[in-house]
């Protein structure tokens, strides 16, 4: 019997029974939804996590600390180390990074540049007749995009900075273009040795660019003020000055020249010195790993239900096999081999699986395009969407329901094939 | 020419020993229209089923041209039962959710007839019983006359050198009974297929050619060989 015709009979089969037909495979659909959907939603939020990624970290960064102290016995007391540390008291304390370790860290192969982490802790903020208002400064990093409202990233050179867009209306410019250029001033405390009193010292910069609050980051409020690296040790020298922490430094950004050689580059910082490096890659593995474990369990629920429907599968095709006793019986005297009877049966079973597969995923993907919008506005994705559809895993997961289906079909065929034509066709 | 020689077949073991068929021997010469007559119990239909290789014997023979079917593997046993026989049962068994098309095309199905040739010889074979009309209609839609008419269809598309009925008018009234037989001794004489008809009806027997009359398992008598 030629192949094409058993799949066309075990079609037509199928169709005689279609509210039967229809529900098993719905079983199988509940699974193949929750599977599809599942690695939709992993890719889209693997997709989500990178953009993320992109935009607030530089692939070419590593970040270094210094290594901190393993042994934390707090009941024994610490040798002293020269190098410069942070003491919270109560035994706690933090090594920070000194000038020799910048250097250090400079020298080694493959370092393109390395930016301490400024401490740029500021008193405030504040432009003409306008109030005086806290908020962060960073360094600007050209690696890490920004949306802007106005200006852009070639606009911020020394003595210019980027705003957030919340401050630009704080401060009482109307619009992000009539703030361009304008003067901000930054004021810090300084401790002063003479009197040991602080006092305040006033930094005038332009503003350079306004950017607003980018649907990718991941610190969310007001945003920071974003100073160039050479204002930024400008500031930190003046902030620190006298102070314990002055040129040393709680972390660098260590810069690679090559995209590629960013691992080695940190296992050589390792091997350099008490340091603990981090790729960006590896700060932000968090992320991936989260929504791994996530699209794991979702995909165990999604197999549960495959095998469920799988026990559904052989339940229904043992029923069609004593239902069609007869017919299985009549084929047999025609002289359809037992092969090609155990076939039928398992074709049957595939196109059962074929069906949910094709079923559920077909709703999955309904529900995902439909759902995506939903999704990006409740939480404020902007344009990125969770629930990204693969065609290429789509078709693996309906081929491998498929496949599932016809292994569950192999009892009930074995059984058909078996069954005995003379009994099949006892007429009483 | 069918020979079945020194058939013997049993059913369970020692004291629950029963013999179905008890050394039965006979021929039949191809073209050949034969009544197998007998009571139920009596083996006949055992014997049938034996005749086509559905059934092994105990022990004995059945030489179809030649061929001992038994020497057989069972897969050539089916091929040859798709390539030389067919059936015709008392209750029809057709496909009654199946169009009268597939219920007819499943014997070139399973002879791996390709699709054209095959559409062709369903359409005789329906015209050849006079449902032309009826190719695209559900078979339980019939009456039970035209589902045994849908059957003898199903069991000449094959072309098949050897023709079995067990009890082909059993479920009909004598009127539908008798266009049935029509379409089997007509068959018969007009393409020289062996009709092994199998009944208890001493009329449609006394239409065939040979008589082979059964009981007990044991031939009685062959009447009508020469």
């Amino acid at each position: 019997m030629r192949f094409i015709d058993i799949v066309q009979r075990a079609g037509r089969s199928l169709r005689q029974a279609k509210a039967r037909t229809l529900l098993t495979s719905l079983a199988i659909g509940v699974g193949a939804f929750t599977i599809v959907l599942s690695l939709a939603l992993g890719a889209g939020g693997r997709q989500y996590a990178s953009d993320i990624i992109a935009a607030n970290t530089d692939e070419r960064e590593i970040y270094v600390q210094a290594k901190q102290e393993m042994n934390t016995d707090p009941s024994a007391p610490r040798e002293y180390t020269d190098s410069p540390s942070l003491d919270y008291g109560g035994g706690v304390s933090l090594k920070l990074l000194n000038q020799d370790n910048i250097e250090e860290l400079t020298d080694i192969k493959g370092v393109e540049a390395v930016a301490p982490f400024y401490n740029l802790t500021i008193k405030y903020v504040t432009a003409e007749k306008a109030k005086k208002y806290t908020v962060g400064v960073e360094t600007y990093n050209d690696m890490i995009a920004l949306e802007y409202v106005a200006g852009g990233a070639d606009d911020v050179k020394p003595g210019s900075l980027v705003i957030p867009d919340s401050l630009r209306k704080a401060l009482g410019f109307k619009t992000a273009k009539s703030a361009i250029g304008e003067p901000i001033t930054i004021v810090i405390d300084q401790i002063d040795r003479a009197t040991f009193t602080n006092k305040e010292v006033r930094f005038e910069y332009t503003i350079a660019a306004v950017n607003k609050q980018s649907s990718m980051a991941i610190a969310d409020g007001t945003g920071f003020i974003r100073v160039h690296r050479q204002d930024a040790e400008e500031l930190h020298e003046a902030i620190n000055e006298g102070s314990p922490n002055e040129s040393a430094y709680m972390g660098a950004v260590v810069t690679v020249a090559d995209k590629s050689e960013a691992e080695a580059v940190k296992d050589r910082i390792n091997k350099a010195g008490d340091y603990d490096a981090q790729t960006a890659e590896d700060a932000m593995s968090f992320l991936f790993q989260f929504i791994n474990v996530l699209q794991g369990i979702l995909i165990g629920f999604g197999a549960l239900a495959v095998l469920t429907s799988v026990f559904g599968i052989i339940n229904t095709q043992y029923i069609s096999v004593l239902e069609r006793t007869s017919q299985i019986g009549l084929m047999k005297a025609l002289g359809m081999r037992r092969r090609d009877v155990g076939r039928l049966f398992k074709l049957e079973a595939a196109w059962i699986g074929f069906l949910g597969g094709a079923l559920g995923a077909g709703l999955a993907v309904i529900a995902g395009t439909a759902g995506n919008p939903l999704i990006s506005d409740a939480l404020s994705l902007g344009e990125s969407h969770l629930i990204i559809f693969e065609l290429p895993s789509i078709v693996i997961v309906i081929l491998g329901l498929t496949l599932v289906s016809v292994t569950a079909g192999i009892l009930p065929a074995r059984k058909a094939s078996k069954l005995d034509p003379i009994e099949a066709l006892r007429t009483e | 020419m069918i020979e079945v020689k020194n058939v013997v077949k049993t059913y369970g073991k020692k004291e629950n020993l029963f013999t179905a068929l008890d050394n039965v021997s006979f021929e039949i010469p191809a073209g050949k229209s034969v009544a197998i007559v007998g009571k139920s119990g009596s083996g006949k239909s055992t014997l049938m089923h034996i005749m086509s290789g559905l059934d092994h014997p105990t022990s004995g023979q059945v030489v179809i041209n030649d061929q001992n079917i038994f020497e057989l593997s069972q897969r050539k046993i089916d091929d040859f039962r798709a390539r030389e026989m067919s059936f015709i049962f008392q209750s029809f068994f057709v496909e009654g959710n199946e169009t009268c098309f597939d219920n007819v095309s499943l014997p070139l199905e399973i002879a791996g007839v390709k699709p054209a040739e095959r559409k062709r010889r369903v359409e005789a074979a329906l015209q050849a019983v006079e449902l032309g009309d009826k190719v695209k209609q559900k078979a339980r839609n019939l009456s039970g006359g035209q589902k045994q008419r849908l059957a003898v269809a199903r069991a000449i598309a094959a072309s098949p050198k050897i023709l079995f009925a067990d009890e082909p008018t059993g479920n009909l009234d004598s009127a539908t009974g008798e266009v049935i037989e029509n379409l089997l001794f007509g068959y018969n004489r007009d393409q020289g297929v062996t009709l092994i008809v199998v009944t208890h009806d001493e009329d449609l027997a006394s239409k065939c050619d040979i008589q082979i009359s059964i009981k007990d398992g044991k031939i009685m008598s062959v009447k009508g060989d020469k």
